[in-house]
């Protein structure tokens, strides 16, 4: 604890942002309270395609993923790592997981959270919703291996894969054989959800929030297009706050008015240009891997540099629905109108990478991005027990330098949550020289 | 390299394990693709009916995975980095194609580094879902008729259901075939020791199927009739070994080199992917998504709750606990490899399992790399010294 009360706190750029601690306690105060009162709580997934459902069926999300960057940011995350190593979960494995495992078996085998568990804990669920896509092994895995702690508590799996880039072939062709797929999951997962609460789903409802869906993914997209202003209004390191209403609070109004009051706020600091720092010299892009969750004061340290973040591709898990080569508008049923969103989010960069030679989506959406926002290097972090987000990078680097421009750039290695991978005085000196080096390119 | 016939059986083997790919490049050089695969989830039987030589790319022990540094994280599994360094030297420079399953994480995070680095004229994602329900089946199943499209364009010729349904035969002959090897283990001693089954199976990785068939056919055959003594001839503790893929003969040597005889394993290559058989149904395309999808018992597909978690563990593990009592095994090697999260997941739950059913485990999580097998004698060693006492 007095380790946590020394700690350098990160600065926060906007107001709105800096709310979103206190939304983050709502979220665990909210699932802690819904098990007082005996309403279904479900351990669910970030990206998992099912947001409205549970919205539309009164189901609380308990989000785990989010729960074990908690422990992470608080930096009390080691306890939990380490039962659940001593339970014979390897330490190669995914530290979200092994976080909220061993957070689990502590919480089962005393029958009540952890002493001092960070920001009151993680409530036991109702049932625990995986959605594994094409994304990661490890979500697949990690409810199946909770139930050795929970076995009481039903598990279901969706899966929602997309279609993968070929070069040789348009996913267009096989688009609607994913989408009969998807939504024959999504299905079966309202059924499985009447089933456990005894409640129907309300289709008219389920409707309602699917378009306040597709409107706040418009309006998220429109207020981070707003970051290309010089001075950027907001770096990542906000962005790594605003990530919660993004991926945690889909569905509700409460996320939609959050993303309103944050495009206002950076209309309004871009009509003062009020940047994220005061001289802004050197425009980054995060171009992939998730943030070391308890060293976010590094996006300080490149403040301190000169150096903002005005686009990252992480977390940016959306797109402008008016963009998408379908009209979302005319498909009448909510299951349907999911799909469509989510296998048209994930193929977004296809078309364009079809014109490009050699090129992949991912790549062009850092290319796109580099030219959009005005960026002069490009950073990207390689977390050591996460292979679904961070395997490619190092390959996408090479690409982009190949079929692009040979854009300086610096792969940080560390973790999500294990801080014992994490070396502050070596992350700094590679950013040191890193910012040493588009310095010499600029100033040429 | 042309298959010596006069050779014993096993001494044939042996020349094909050491010289794997030989076959395939002769082919090659006289005019066949070949495809290139990683993982048990490739259904070969559509690669051979659109006739092309599939061939299995496999890493080895003793190379370093180094030259993979400049292309592929070194948070990738030592097998997929050490397979894909191996095709950046040359060695799997005859194949004309690739076709990556979404098995794992590991495999299908690198399908972009695979289609860029080698360069080949042909690659194919392949998309398997995890769960295994009637509209998962039916999502395959398009999958494998897009897979099969593919092979058309690449091949310029039709894939026809006759094709397809005599190339399900072939491989049935062939896992059937394997199963016989297998039953000459349950000896005791076994008739045949588990690492010649091994280098068997890795041999028969690299050729046309029919010819693999033909090869274990002989061994079967040269056993029987006593031709050679492929028994490792010792009374040792009964090993079952269950893990993630193996690259070659080291680990399974290595254990009965310490006097012990792998007699059945949950492995890849080995009976997870070469015991399920395909049925011959009126849509082949039925057939092979049964087989794939729900038949091969890999901890990669999500396995659906029973109504209680005992249920499930017993259905889960049902195949190794039948394994245990046919076999007669008095200890099991849980061997999984560093960064495997498929695998990795599931070793709590297997070991508690395997205790329930009072039998030792052994549970390593290792490099498979030759100077982990140093240090893993001794733990190996101490082990069957623990399983002799349950014997």
């Amino acid at each position: 604890m007095e380790e946590i009360k020394k700690r350098e706190t990160r600065k926060i750029a906007t107001e709105t942002a800096a709310r979103v601690g206190l939304m983050v306690k709502g979220l665990l105060s909210e699932a802690r309270k819904a098990k007082e009162e005996h309403r279904p709580v479900a351990y669910t997934f970030i990206c998992c395609s099912y947001d409205e459902i549970i919205r539309a069926m009164d189901i609380v999300p308990h989000w785990v993923e989010n729960y074990a960057g908690i422990c992470s940011a608080r930096r009390d995350a080691q306890r939990f790592l380490e039962k659940a190593e001593s339970n014979n979960f390897s330490r190669s494995l995914c530290t979200y997981a092994l976080c909220g495992l061993g957070f689990d078996a502590q919480r089962e085998e005393s029958g009540g959270m952890p002493p001092n568990a960070p920001w009151g804990g993680q409530v036991r669920p109702d049932m625990m919703l995986s959605s594994g896509q094409m994304l990661c092994d490890s979500r697949v895995k990690w409810f199946q291996a909770a139930r050795s702690y929970m076995p009481d508590v039903p598990v279901y799996e969706i899966d929602t894969p997309w279609p993968q880039y070929e070069d040789y072939c348009d996913y267009k062709d096989v688009q609607n054989y994913y989408i009969k797929y998807i939504v024959e999951q999504l299905r079966g997962l309202v059924k499985f959800l009447e089933k456990q609460t005894g409640r129907k789903m309300n289709w008219d409802r389920l409707s309602e929030l699917v378009n306040l869906v597709d409107r706040t993914w418009n309006l998220i997209w429109e207020t981070y297009e707003l970051r290309r202003a010089l001075p950027t209004p907001m770096d990542t390191g906000d962005a790594m706050n605003t990530m919660v209403p993004l991926a945690f609070m889909m569905g509700t109004q409460q996320a939609y008015d959050f993303f309103k009051d944050l495009h206002d706020e950076l209309q309004h600091r871009i009509a003062h240009k009020t940047g994220v720092i005061s001289d802004e010299k050197y425009r980054l892009i995060w171009g992939g891997g998730l943030p070391s969750w308890f060293a976010l004061t590094d996006f300080n340290y490149f403040n301190s540099k000169g150096a903002v973040f005005p686009v990252e591709t992480t977390y940016r898990m959306i797109e402008a629905t008016y963009n998408f080569d379908i009209d979302l508008s005319k498909i009448n049923d909510p299951l349907e109108h999911i799909a469509w969103r989510w296998v048209k989010y994930w193929t977004y960069w296809y078309d364009r990478a079809r014109k490009r030679p050699h090129s992949q989506p991912d790549v062009e959406r850092l290319i796109q991005y580099i030219e959009d926002y005005q960026i002069d290097g490009i950073v990207m972090h390689e977390a050591f027990s996460c292979r679904a987000w961070h395997v490619g990078l190092l390959g996408q680097l090479k690409l982009l330098k190949k079929i692009y421009r040979n854009i300086p750039s610096l792969v940080l290695e560390s973790d999500i949550v294990d801080i014992s991978s994490y070396n502050e005085a070596d992350t700094r000196a590679r950013i040191d020289a890193f910012i040493d080096t588009i310095a010499v390119i600029k100033g040429k | 390299m042309t298959i010596d016939n006069s050779t014993d059986s096993l001494t044939r083997v042996e020349q094909i394990y050491n010289d794997y790919g030989s076959r395939a490049k002769e082919l090659k050089e006289q005019g066949t693709k070949i495809v290139g695969y990683l993982c048990a989830y490739t259904p070969l039987e559509i690669i051979t009916a659109a006739g092309l030589i599939p061939f299995r790319i496999k890493s080895c022990t003793d190379k370093p995975d180094s030259q993979a540094d400049n292309y592929m994280e070194n948070i990738v599994c030592d097998h997929v980095r050490n397979c894909f360094a191996l095709s950046l030297t040359g060695k799997y420079n005859f194949i004309d194609g690739l076709v990556i399953p979404h098995a794992c994480d590991n495999i299908s995070r690198t399908y972009n580094i695979w289609k860029h680095c080698p360069g080949l004229p042909y690659t194919h994602f392949l998309n398997l879902p995890h769960n295994t329900d009637r509209s998962s089946i039916e999502f395959f199943k398009a999958v494998l008729g897009s897979f099969i499209k593919s092979l058309e364009i690449f091949t310029g010729k039709p894939i026809s259901h006759d094709a397809l349904t005599e190339s399900i035969n072939l491989y049935n002959d062939n896992r059937i075939k394997i199963h016989e090897l297998y039953e000459l283990r349950k000896h005791n001693p076994p008739l045949l020791s588990g690492t010649h089954v091994m280098q068997t199976l890795i041999a028969g990785m690299s050729l046309p199927v029919a010819e693999s068939t033909k090869l274990i056919n002989n061994i079967i055959s040269d056993i029987k009739q006593n031709k050679h003594s492929a028994s490792p001839g010792k009374n040792g503790a009964r090993i079952m070994i269950i893990g993630t893929e193996v690259a070659d003969i080291s680990l399974i040597k290595l254990v009965e080199d310490s006097g012990a005889n792998i007699i059945i394993d949950e492995l890849c290559p080995g009976t997870r992917e070469n015991f399920p058989l395909t049925d011959i149904t009126d849509d082949p395309l039925d057939g092979l998504a049964e087989r794939y999808l729900k038949k091969i018992n890999c901890a990669r597909t999500f396995f659906e709750p029973e109504k209680s978690y005992q249920e499930y563990l017993e259905k889960r593990y049902s195949t190794i606990h039948q394994f245990i009592r046919d076999y007669h095994v008095n200890g099991v090697i849980l061997y999984i490899r560093k960064y495997c999260d498929p695998f990795g997941f599931d070793v709590p739950e297997i070991r508690n399992y395997l205790h329930s059913l009072q039998i030792p485990v052994l549970y390593l999580e290792e490099d498979y790399s030759r100077s982990s097998f140093s240090r893993l004698s001794t733990k190996i060693q101490a082990f069957l010294e623990i399983t002799s006492t349950y014997e």
